[in-house]
């Protein structure tokens, strides 16, 4: 199936289900085969973790170790800013990694682990983390729809609380267009914020103004908008 | 331009970034400038599967917006596209001839200067992890030395995104894949950055952070990092 394609069934689901986080946890979880739970942490870097949503308790178990530890797939994915797909925890590459961690994430339940950072590029929001009780690689069209799930959930993770722009306004930065992110760096220095920040000022002002992002991009880009403190 | 020694001095320059230090769209970027030099190309780009069933640019020979737009709607439309669903070379050899299936593209590409475009599969065992694309100003078929040499480019590219000896697991390749797309988001974000704080355009701000990676010994991916944390200061006398 090709991306398009794909996003578009993603996105069909989450119309049906709802934009909340925990909603796409469920959803995610429900549409993968190959997943028994979903987790995510909403963090702004490793020692502050502000949130967490969790389809099960085991869930929430292993969310609390990782973060109590400092170590596991989560950690890892969060740090290095790539998905860390950990297909069976008793392999000894992964005890060598986690050393606490394996241990007692088995001990609760979980036998794979696939830890996906929800991010665009520095602007790193927190980590998906789906898991199995049994072992198994994710299947190629999984790990697809898992990547899709993951850019949902980063949208709307970097909410502008405008839940209909979430659904409709999921293709240009998941589609990656250079310029948006070109816009994103720009405005990060003209209003003085964090690049986070930056991108929902960039988001909203294309929401208020019935604009796609992307164009409103190469407006900045090309300096004919200039965001100096405007009321959005 | 003599071909056969420059093959041997791209080979050797490529067989350096292998090492520790190694940045994959610093890799990419090179490994796009000498397919451009050693093919005749104009233009030349390199895209990697983003494993949700889309192709995403991670490389250009040059950082020119227009040029970047061009390969963006190449990963939507035309030869790329059906080398990548196909793994199959393709090209279309006189974009003139408006080929139905890729009507956009044909024109975006010449009034680009193009007159014909050819892909070339990154393949990993089954998988076609990205596609090597080449953009000529003259039309004309990729002659069969240069299809040869192309594929051995397209094969380097493949080997060094893959950097490890034993690359067995499925997971280790979506792994390095996301990685190296992350990268480029993060260049493109540190690109926005440098500009506004200098004044320039996107594309110049790229080659000060190339340049200052390569003065100071740098990894680009990391530096592009503090660029946007504001920790590393880049002044226009770098480039």
């Amino acid at each position: 199936m090709d991306g398009g394609k794909r996003r578009g069934r993603v996105l069909a689901l989450l119309a049906t289900e709802g934009p909340g986080v925990d909603q796409l946890c469920a959803a995610c979880v429900g549409y993968l085969p190959g997943v028994t739970g979903a987790s995510v942490a909403v963090l702004t870097n490793p020692a502050t973790r502000h949130t967490v949503h969790a389809t099960d308790q085991l869930g929430e178990r292993l969310e609390d170790l990782q973060f109590t530890l400092g170590e596991g797939p989560c950690v890892d994915a969060f740090a290095e800013g790539g998905p860390v797909l950990a297909v069976d925890l008793s392999e000894p590459q992964y005890l060598l990694r986690w050393p606490v961690f394996v241990p007692a994430g088995v001990t609760a339940g979980a036998r794979a682990v696939f830890a996906f950072p929800l991010q665009v590029g520095a602007i790193r929001i927190g980590v998906l983390d789906l898991y199995r009780v049994t072992p198994g690689a994710l299947p190629d069209t999984e790990l697809a729809d898992a990547l899709v799930f993951a850019d949902a959930l980063t949208w709307l993770l970097l909410g502008n609380g405008h839940n209909g722009a979430v659904v409709d306004r999921l293709d240009p930065v998941a589609g990656g267009r250079a310029v948006v992110h070109q816009a994103t760096g720009m405005l990060r220095v003209q209003l003085g914020v964090s690049i986070d920040e930056a991108l929902v000022r960039l988001r909203t002002h294309a929401y208020a103004n019935d604009q796609p992002v992307e164009q409103v991009a190469r407006e900045v880009v090309a300096r004919r908008l200039r965001f100096e403190d405007m009321d959005d | 331009m003599p071909r056969g020694p420059g093959l041997v001095d791209a080979f050797v320059e490529l067989a350096d970034t292998l090492v520790v230090g190694f940045d994959v769209v610093e890799f990419m970027h090179a490994l796009s400038g000498r397919c451009m030099e050693l093919l005749g190309a104009q233009a030349a780009g390199l895209m990697l599967a983003d494993q949700r069933g889309s192709l995403r640019v991670i490389a250009t020979s040059s950082e020119q917006a227009r040029l970047l737009e061009l390969f963006e709607l190449e990963t939507e439309e035309g030869p790329c596209l059906l080398c990548f669903r196909t793994g199959a070379t393709v090209g279309d050899s006189d974009l003139s001839r408006d080929d139905p299936r890729w009507p956009r593209l044909a024109a975006r590409a010449r009034e680009a200067g193009f007159q014909s475009v050819h892909a070339l599969p990154m393949r990993l065992r089954d998988e076609i992890v990205g596609v090597l694309n080449l953009c000529y100003a003259s039309p004309g078929p990729l002659s069969d030395h240069d299809a040869r040499i192309g594929q051995a480019l397209a094969d380097i590219a493949t080997i060094g995104l893959l950097q490890e000896r034993a690359i067995r697991q499925r997971q280790v390749l979506a792994e390095q894949l996301q990685s190296a797309l992350t990268s480029r988001v993060l260049i493109e974000q540190a690109k926005g950055v440098l500009a506004e704080r200098l004044q320039i355009t996107p594309d110049v701000a790229f080659a000060l952070l190339r340049a200052h990676a390569r003065r100071y010994n740098r990894q680009l991916t990391q530096l592009a990092n503090e660029v946007i944390a504001g920790s590393t200061e880049i002044s226009s006398a770098d480039g």
